[in-house]
């Protein structure tokens, strides 16, 4: 089907949901403040601890295995500080986006999905820095992003998406394939949308939307190929959900890994099977960051 | 004795660089304990006195023992699980697709170090269930090889343990295994699969009349072997691989830097390696 159709209908699918939850004020106070070269860390600082819930959950990140500060750090300020203002738009998008459907009852299995998505964000972190590309909170938060669309499904579509997942488990498939086939539309596109409305800046945006096809993105295809390897590993090493069919993959295949190439000619040395079993000791990291974050105490 | 984070990444950066196998941070408990055994065999009072005993010149056979303490060296029937069940749900539909296209109706699995045999009847106990079905009408040969006469001959005999057969899925284990006394017998319609011969896998003139497999395991061995022994053995699988063929190496095994044809392929809890 072409992308225009699958765009159109996950319009159709978004619009039709009148309680699409919403980045909290805060938050888009603070992204706005970011941006303001006269606002101080004390400023943003003052407004954030407005919101006890994000103020928890930035607190909380800061001191998980993946930021690793040498000290525990226990006040907003200093987590600002050592983030930087630039990973506090990030990190405050981040936190949002948990928020808007922490506790709601779709039919996905929230802890493994977070499992997931925070896996994505820290490997495209290291493949990042293996690519030498930049920005590398960047693309962790573009990890942990990139499967917006499917918490709205599983959310908002709760029937239909359950026979999705259903029919992975039957036939040999992938997710994006059965979304297709019995909704008309994936989670890509309805990622795109959210974001969208959602006003996320275009970067995000574009990796949410071709997270699956980097060959088609348009604002930043190093890390949208980054973002999509990043996901293959995590979906054959243990940080899956919904029970996902037969994810295969030959590296060589993948536009992704051409691309990174392209960009890096050293990845043609990577040692993939090391970069496999180190992930695998990654994963409780992973698992216990994502417990922290949902823990309420 | 406990060793520090330091120690054990020291310890696994040098056992993965010289023999390709990786060990789990999970593992850091058992590998402390097979090393104290090392430790005190050898006489080194420190980990840093047994680290600089493997590192120097004549630390190879001392690094050969202290493989054999954290492999093992033992075998069971369904040891690999994601490798079986990528080959049953991904791989071997594919080749069997790939071969039915040909109008060539046969496939050849080689366990490359079958010891007594485990590795090779599993893949014969999950093809013989695909008699019905995929594989209707097919010839199957499973070749098992092995250096060791003691073994080979244990696994003609096909007669286990409880520990060997403690893997089997049950719906495997009461069409093909029976258990008389304690000893649990394999049936005579998975043996009839597979034949097992001596073979050394340094001997080039033996190894190449390995041909046409679709599918080689070699788990455990290639790690005892330097690297340009692995590369020449590992350019011997790729060889007598036909041109669509899989290459398994056991959990935990890399083959990074010994050959670069073959091309990884993921699934879900692992890889191979794809000619």
């Amino acid at each position: 089907m072409d992308k225009t159709k699958l765009i159109e209908r996950a319009e159709i699918l978004v619009g039709a949901v009148d309680d699409l939850p919403t980045i909290p004020a805060v938050a888009t106070k603070v992204l706005q403040m970011v941006d303001d070269p006269d606002a101080s860390v004390e400023e943003i600082a003052d407004m954030m601890l407005t919101d006890q819930v994000m103020t928890a959950r930035i607190m909380k990140l800061i001191n998980s295995p993946v930021y690793k500060p040498a000290q525990e750090i226990t006040s907003l300020r200093r987590a600002l500080v050592y983030l930087g203002l630039r990973h506090v738009r990030e990190i405050a998008l981040t936190t949002s986006v948990i928020s808007a459907f922490d506790g709601t009852t779709g039919v996905l299995d929230l802890k493994a999905f977070w499992e997931h998505s925070f896996g994505v964000g820290m490997v495209s972190k290291i493949i990042a820095k293996k690519v030498g590309y930049i920005d590398l909170e960047k693309a962790y938060i573009a990890g942990i992003i990139h499967d917006l669309g499917e918490v709205f499904l599983s959310n908002f579509l709760r029937e239909p998406f359950l026979e999705v997942l259903d029919y992975i488990k039957a036939h040999p498939v992938t997710l994006s394939e059965a979304e297709e086939l019995l909704l008309g539309t994936t989670h890509s596109e309805i990622g795109l949308c959210m974001a969208r409305k959602w006003n996320f800046p275009e970067a995000y945006s574009d990796i949410i939307a071709h997270h699956h096809n980097p060959e088609a993105a348009t604002v930043d295809p190093i890390l949208c190929a980054i973002v999509n390897l990043s996901d293959l590993f995590c979906t054959v090493r243990e940080l899956n959900y919904g029970g996902l069919g037969w994810v295969t993959f030959n590296l060589n295949e993948q536009v992704a890994w051409s691309i990174l190439k392209e960009k890096s000619p050293d990845m043609a040395r990577m040692d993939v099977e090391r970069f496999c079993y180190e992930l695998d000791d990654a994963i409780p990291d992973v698992k216990a960051l994502v417990s922290s974050i949902f823990s309420t105490t | 004795m406990a060793i520090s984070d330091k120690d054990f990444e020291l310890l696994r950066d040098f056992i993965y660089n010289i023999c390709g196998m990786y060990f789990h941070t999970t593992k850091k408990y058992f590998l402390e304990s097979r090393l104290t055994r090392r430790m005190e065999a050898t006489g080194s009072a420190t980990f840093q006195d047994y680290y600089q005993l493997i590192k120097s010149p004549r630390g190879s056979v001392e690094l050969k023992f202290l493989m054999d303490e954290i492999t093992t060296n033992e075998t069971y029937f369904f040891r690999n699980v994601p490798q079986l069940a990528a080959l049953e749900n991904k791989l071997l539909p594919e080749i069997v697709e790939t071969k039915n296209k040909m109008g060539f109706r046969k496939l050849r699995i080689w366990s490359a170090a079958s010891s007594s045999g485990e590795e090779a009847y599993t893949m014969a106990m999950i093809l013989l269930e695909k008699r019905a079905t995929l594989l209707k009408d097919w010839i199957i040969e499973i070749v098992g090889t092995d250096i060791n006469e003691t073994v080979i001959a244990q696994a003609k005999e096909g007669v286990y343990n409880a520990y060997s057969v403690r893997n089997i899925p049950d719906v495997y284990k009461r069409k093909y295994i029976r258990e008389d006394n304690g000893k649990f017998i394999l049936s005579p319609e998975v043996k009839k699969f597979v034949t097992f011969n001596k073979l050394n896998l340094y001997e080039d003139s033996k190894m190449i009349f390995m041909k046409s497999f679709d599918f080689i395991f070699c788990a455990n061995v290639l790690i005892y072997f330097d690297t340009a022994s692995k590369s020449k053995v590992v350019q011997h699988f790729y060889n007598n691989l036909q041109p669509y063929g899989y290459f398994f190496v056991g959990q935990s095994e890399s083959l990074h830097g010994v050959n670069d044809k073959f091309k990884t392929v993921h699934f879900p809890g692992g890889f191979g390696y794809k000619k």
